[in-house]
This record gives structure tokens, sequence and C-alpha cells, in this order.
């Protein structure tokens, strides 16, 4: 018996190894803001702590595929119930794991997220620049109220935001639910008729739907014929860059 | 002919009922000044008459409506295979009739996603165009669910519970054929929908969405409504069945591990379907009467739905999962030839899933805009529900250990249920932590994540059983060597596809679309690749079943050698399952223990012939 626990320990190990070198690649999409590294520190950190279970169960279902087999069904295993120390201590350990997970990055994440009461901020309330964002069927309004310009899919063709600046979005939808989405700031936050939602965002690096789709506004939430196509650029430029593009939308 | 008489009378008396209830509708419009036909309330009233029309054609009538008025019942007669289309309250026929009606509900929803994968092989939209593939997604959406909720309770659950705890019936078997014979109209209306506009809202049906779109949403909450109904009458039943019907000596503490599994889904079915049913009624009201609960201008919210909504279809997921992990926990113990491990802690954990799965809704809302103070208690307790799963695991490990493990099919499926849900379950931490779901909600991340709890979960439970089962019920046995072949290349079909898909959802593919960035094109080609080959795997299935039940060499009565009561009865099992009723002296697992009896069982009468009759 103590010879099949070692066998299971070995592979386990040896599988967690070559799962830790898989997760060491780098597969996540491009860094915009710096939430996005928060993002993918957590994300990290959940996949390293949850390959051990995985390959643990891998390595014990694995081994038992290969080791305890017969051919013919006639013979019976050792009548063994459990009723010792072994559940005990299974639910402990599994407990404590749950626990741990809830509660870092769990729950300490969630009150960085939401330092912003209101909605999701990431430890930033206040903001250099605010953006109303509107969902319609199926596309994008996004007003600059302070600079006062609006862009969308006739004018502007693409949501320009400064880098290194605290940008809050304040999302509405004036027909169905949709999602504000930019996956390389890694955050969404649905539009909904009827009331605001805010998501506060700092873009960090310089960056263009031309180099990479991360950067976009997409709709995330099924919203009828054309959800697919609800796309607009977003583009991230310095702040000299921004007043310009600012100067010219005023112009047009 | 009894098989068409049967199905003849229940759609023209269904057909009537339509027309009487359009007529009404009409009469009473017109009588207020109004025109005589409003689509929304005129199906939805022609429906409803419709539908009592077509169970009472199918037999409900003679086999019950007759009672109401002080008349003698009678049931339709129907040798052999034709038993199979008449209102046939014996739990076995229930059983097999839902079994089949939903694997080849699953093969068509199946055929859906052959067609996506190929829409989705590459970037743009080659053959389909945005609404075709909305409809498409969502009639493979709602069918799959359907197949989720009603196969293994339905199928497996009709024909196994009764069986296992020694009862002759289920505690209601008229009952039970009318919970049966509810499902065709649910097909019905769920395959006419492309003809009215096709889905648009996937199966989710979202407000105001829903509220806006085409008439093919209202036949999806009229088909959904009666589905719910089905839900709940056979949770009903279930835990009527199980409460009262065990045979003398089956205690609570010898109750099979299935058969646990299918108390707890049952009242999970009893306790949270009505939340679907009334979030649909609400869309429908919307939607005919303009009762504007999702309207925001006059007042109403669309978050409203989501809630209702996701308090029943969260514990969806376990109605569809905890008999799946019941049927894995029985075929291990059984093939392991080892008593289960820590029974009573399964059970428990089996309970705690039952406790836990109605606090956890709004996990599938955290980008929802609802208030910031639900995330934490939501996301608590969703990770709090890996402590009563990881008892299933404890109990299915422990088992395994130093097992005599007999690799037959249904054992190979059971254990890829374990392999497949630990992956399941893993990536279900990503998706309860508020700040990694932010990024992975509603990308093909999610899509990855359920499958590996839905299909690599209970659909793999399912086929397991199917091949426990088909020489029970059949009488025969089905091919070994093919049954191999089908789970390895679902297996590995299934795994490839699916591993992969997270992916491209962690670098930003939204899902539920027809087109994605050019970007993700290659690993999106290498999906559908595997998705063909997986889709194939259930080739080599259909024949083996088809050709097994027509000629495959007859079935000893326990070819498993499996202790449990179902196998102490001739294969197939007479009509009323046992001579006289078994009397229960152990548990039902001790295999390794000299002289073990779970009980005596009165010899077994000659009782049914194999299909096809005996060779
Ligand atoms: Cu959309
Ligand atoms: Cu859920």
């Amino acid at each position: 018996m103590a010879r099949h626990i070692v066998n299971i320990v070995v592979i386990w190990v040896v599988l967690t190894v070559l799962g830790a070198l898989v997760l060491t690649l780098d597969y996540l999409p491009v860094i915009g803001a710096e939430y996005s590294e928060e993002f993918d520190g957590i994300f990290r950190l959940l996949a390293f702590m949850g390959l051990p279970v995985l390959t643990f169960v891998f390595a014990w279902v694995g081994y038992s595929f290969f080791a305890f087999r017969q051919r013919t069904g006639e013979s019976e295993g050792p009548a063994w119930w459990g009723r010792n120390w072994v559940p005990i201590a299974w639910l402990a350990v599994t407990a404590s794991l749950a626990i741990t997970v809830m509660i870092y990055p769990g729950l300490t994440g969630l009150a960085k997220l939401q330092a912003d009461p209101r909605g999701y901020g990431w430890g930033e309330t206040g903001a250099d620049l605010v953006v109303k964002v509107t969902g319609f069927r199926w596309s994008w309004a996004f007003e600059y109220p302070e600079q006062g310009i609006t862009v969308n899919a006739v004018q502007g063709r693409e949501l320009v935001l400064p880098v290194d600046a605290t940008v809050r979005f304040e999302v509405n939808s004036t027909d169905v639910v949709h999602s504000f989405w930019i996956p390389a700031f890694r955050m969404k936050i649905d539009a909904i008729p009827g009331r605001t939602t805010y998501m506060v965002v700092k873009p960090v690096a310089t960056g263009s739907y031309a180099e990479d789709q991360a950067f976009r506004a997409q709709c995330a939430e099924l919203c009828g014929l054309d959800h697919s196509k609800m796309v607009l650029p977003v583009r991230v430029v310095e702040r000299e860059e921004f007043e310009a593009w600012v100067q010219q939308m005023k112009a047009q | 002919m009894y098989a068409l008489i049967s199905i003849a009378s229940g759609v023209a008396s269904g057909l009537i009922g339509f027309y009487v209830g359009v007529g009404l509708t009409a009469l009473v419009r017109v009588a207020f000044g109004h025109s005589p036909w409003d689509a929304q309330i005129s199906i939805t009233v022609g429906y409803i008459f419709g539908l009592v029309g077509w169970l009472m054609g199918i037999g409900m009538w003679g086999a019950w409506g007759r009672e109401w008025f002080g008349l003698p019942t009678y049931a339709r007669k129907a040798p052999g295979w034709q038993r199979y289309f008449v209102f046939n309250s014996d739990h076995k026929v229930i059983g097999i009739q839902y079994l089949v009606t939903f694997v080849v509900v699953f093969l068509l929803a199946g055929l859906l996603a052959m067609v996506m994968r190929a829409e989705l092989a590459q970037a743009g939209n080659q053959f389909l165009s945005n609404d075709q593939y909305n409809a498409v997604m969502g009639l493979h959406g709602i069918l799959m669910i359907a197949v989720a909720v009603a196969a293994v309770i339905g199928g497996i659950g009709n024909y196994a519970v009764p069986l296992m705890i020694g009862a002759q019936d289920m505690a209601f078997p008229r009952l039970n054929a009318l919970t049966y014979w509810l499902n065709p109209p649910v097909a019905l209306l769920l395959l006419l929908t492309p003809a009215l506009g096709g889905l648009e809202t996937g199966w989710t049906a979202y407000p105001p969405l829903s509220v806006l779109t085409e008439n093919a949403q209202l036949l999806f909450n009229l088909a959904i409504i009666t589905f719910g109904l089905t839900s709940i009458l056979g949770g009903l039943n279930f835990i009527a069945t199980i409460i009262f019907l065990r045979a003398p000596g089956m205690t609570w503490g010898r109750l099979p591990i299935f058969v646990w599994s299918m108390f707890v889904a049952s009242w999970l079915a009893l306790l949270f379907t009505q939340g679907f049913a009334a979030a649909l009624l609400m869309v429908l009201l919307d939607r005919a009467f303009g009762m504007s609960f999702f309207n925001a201008e006059a007042g109403g919210d669309p978050l409203l739905y989501q809630h209702v909504f996701w308090f029943y279809s969260h514990p969806a997921v376990y109605i569809m999962v905890v008999p799946g992990f019941g049927l894995a926990l029985e075929l291990i113990t059984h093939f392991s030839r080892k008593p289960l491990f820590a029974y009573k802690y399964a059970v428990g954990g089996l309970l705690g899933i039952l406790g836990l799965s109605g606090l956890v809704w709004a996990h599938h809302m955290f980008t929802s805009g609802m208030p910031n103070y639900l995330h934490g208690p939501f996301l608590a307790l969703t990770e709090a529900i890996s402590i009563p799963t990881g008892l299933i695991f404890l109990s299915a490990l422990g088992t395994l250990f130093m097992g005599r493990l007999w690799l037959k099919t249904p054992m190979l499926f059971a254990m890829a249920v374990i392999f497949n849900f630990a992956l399941g379950g893993v990536t279900g931490i990503f998706l309860a932590d508020v700040p990694t779901d932010i990024h992975l909600h509603d990308t093909y991340f999610v899509v990855a994540h359920f499958h590996y709890t839905i299909v690599g979960g209970e659909i793999f439970a399912l086929f397991g059983a199917i091949y426990y089962y088909f020489p029970k019920m059949t009488g025969r046995m089905y091919n070994e060597t093919l049954g191999k072949l089908h789970f390895w290349w679902m297996f590995l079909g299934f795994n490839v596809t699916f591993f992969l898909m997270h992916w491209p959802g962690i670098l930003g593919m939204n899902r539920r679309i027809a087109d994605y960035p050019s970007s993700l094109e290659g690993v999106n080609l290498i999906i559908s690749i595997a998705a063909f080959a997986l889709g194939a795997s259930f080739l080599v299935f259909v024949y083996n079943m088809v050709v097994s039940w027509v000629r495959g060499p007859v079935a000893e009565a326990n070819p498993w050698r499996a202790r449990t009561l179902e196998w102490q009865t001739s294969s197939p099992p007479p009509i009323e399952n046992f001579p006289a009723p078994p009397v229960v002296r152990g548990h039902p697992y001790e295999y390794g223990v000299p002289g073990a009896v779970h009980a005596i069982v009165p010899t077994p009468m000659p009782g049914g012939a194999p299909a096809g009759g005996a060779k």
C-alpha cells in the first residue's frame, strides 16, 4: 500500500512540475492598464494554486487505471469503508484550501477592486477624464463631456484615451443589456437601460487595435442580431496626442 | 398500428384544442372591439388548449380523465416496441422513452454545435449570417440544457430508482406518464423557433431583448414553462417514491448513492424550477400585455430578471450534475469491486450541495452592475461549495485506491467524470473570484468551463449509465470493443476541444458570436477540427446501440455481478419488477465482505424476453 502511495506522489509531483512549466508560458493578452497586471497576478496565482489539486486527481485516477486493473471481474478489493481519520483529514485540508482562496486572493482582491463604491476601480476613485459610454444595438457612443466631443461608429470611429490618466467610464444603454469590455484592460461592466454603471481604468501603455486586437471596446453581452459586430477600436496615446485628437474632433 | 393510433389521436386532439383556443381568443377580442388575432395572446391561449388536447388524446383521457367523471378507466394496449408510443405508466417504459427521446435531442443539438464550429473555424462570416448563427446557437443551448436536465433524471432515474429501492413502480405512475408526454410539445415548440425568426437571445433570454424580439421567443417561453412543469412534477414523484416506496429494510443508510443523488436533485428541481418559469412568465406578460416588469422607462428593471432567472439556473447545474456524481460513484464502486469509500461523507456532500446551491446565484452577475456589497458574500458562498463537492472526490478516489478495477466501458466513463470534473471545478474558481471573473465573464473561458462540468461531469456519466443499463433494459449485450472505442474517441475529442477553448477566452474572445478578431483564428481552427472528431465519435455509439438492440447476444440478469437490487431480477425485469417485495438485509456495497447479503430477493420470474424475442 505504501508503495502505491509513493508512486502516486511521484507522478503527482512530476505532473505538477510539467504543468507549472506550461503555466509559465505567456498565455495572457497584452497589458493595457495598471489593473491588467493585478488581474494577471491573481490569474497566475489561482492557476498555480489549482494546478496541484488538478494533478492530484489526475495522478490518482491515472495511476489506479494502470496499477489496480483486473481482467475478469472475479476478485474483490479490500472492504474499506473509510470510517477512520481519512475523511476528516480530507475535509480539513479541502476546507482550509477553499477558505484560503476565498480570503486571498478572493475577498482581498475584491476589496481593492471595489475601492470606488459605485463600481470597479482597482483602488482608484477619482478621475482625470470622464467618458460617458452609451450602448445601443449594435454600436457604442463615447461622449467626453469636459472636452465637449462625442465619437461613435460614424464620427471618429474609435475610443481614444490618454496614457497614465485615470478614466471613469459612466455606462448606459438605450435599449437592451450590453456589456462594455476592453480585453487589454481586463475589465467589463454591463450597460443596462435605466441605470448607470461605473468602471475606472488607468491605461499604462500606449497601444491600438491595429497593433493588438485586445485594444477594442467589445460588447460582451448577447444583444441580438449584430452582437458579434458591436466593436469599436481603442487607442491609447500620449497626452499631447490626445489633446491634438480632441482639437481635431472639435473641428469636425 | 397501436402506436399510430395513439400518436395520431394525440396530434388530432392537440390541433383541435389549438384552434378552439385561438377561436375563443378571437371571440373575446372581437367582442371588446379588437382585431381577432394577436400573435402573443392567440398563440399562448391556443397552445394551452392544444397542450391539454394533446395530453388527453395521447391517452390521459382513457387512463386518467375518465375517472373524474366516474367512468371506468382503460389503458391503451400495445405489444412489443409499440408500448413506447402510448400513454404507458410503467416506469421502465417511461425511462426508456425519456432516454431515447433525449439521446435523439442530444444528437440533434450536437449537429447544431458542428454547424457553429464550422462557422467559427475562421474569422468573418463564412456561411451563416449573424441572425442564423444566433438561432443555431440559441437552439443548441436550450436543447442541450433540456438534455442535461431530463436525460439522466427522466431516463436513468425513472428506469433505475424504483428497481434499486425494490419498489414496483414510482409513487404516482400516471403522473409519471403525464410528465413524459409533456415533453414532445416542448421539443416541437423549440424546433419551430427557426420558422418564427429564430432565437435571438440564447437560452438565457435576458430582457429587454427577449421582450423586443421575434415571436420565436414566445414559443421558447411557452416551451420552457411547460418543461419546468415536467421537472417539478418529476421531482415531486421521485421524492414521494424514495420516501415511501423503499423495500423493507432499505434504510436511508443503505440507500444506493445514485438514489441519494436523485433525491437531492429532485429537491432542487422542486424548489427552484419555478424561478425559471416565473422569469419567463414575466417576459411573456411583458410581451403579451406590456406589463413592463423589465421596461426601465415604465419603472421596471432588467436586473430583476437576472436574479429570478439565476435563482433557478444556478441550482439547475446541480440538478444536472448531482445525478451525474451519483452515477459515477455507483459505477466506480461496482467496477472497483470495493465498498463505496466514506459513503456517509459522500451523502453529506450531496446534502451540502443541496443546502448551498440556492445561495450562490449572483456569481453569474458580477459584471451586471448589481450593488457592490453583494459581490463578497456570493464570492465566498460560491467558493464554499467546493467543500461538499470535494467529498464526492474523496469517495471516488478512496474507492478506486487498492480496488480491483474491472475496466468495462461504463467504468471508463465513470472514471472520466472524476477526471473531467476536476478541471471543471478548478476553472470554476477563476469565475467565482470577482477580480478574475470581470475579465473572463461571457468569454470562451466560461464556455469551456461549463462544458467541462456539464458534459464532462454529467453527460459522460449518462453514457456510462447507458452502457451499464443496456443489458438490463434490452436483455441484450452491447459490443464491448465498440463501447471502448466510443469512450476513448469521445474522451480525447472532448478534452482537446474544450481544454483548448479556455485560451481564446483568456485572450479576449467573447461567447455567442458568429465572428471574432482575426488574431484568434489559428486556435479556433484546431478547436473546430477537434470538435468534429468529438461529434464523429457518436456514430460509433449509435451503431453499437442500434445493432446490439436488434441482435446483440442475450444478456444475463446480472452481467456486472453488481450487488444492488436492479440486478437481482431478470433482464429485462418483469412488469412488477420483483415477483414479491425484496427484503433488504445489508449495505448494497459490501464487496470484499465474505457472506455479505444486500437483500433476499425471491427467485426472478421468467419475466420479460430480450428485445426482439429470445434467441
Ligand atoms: Cu452585444
Ligand atoms: Cu452558477
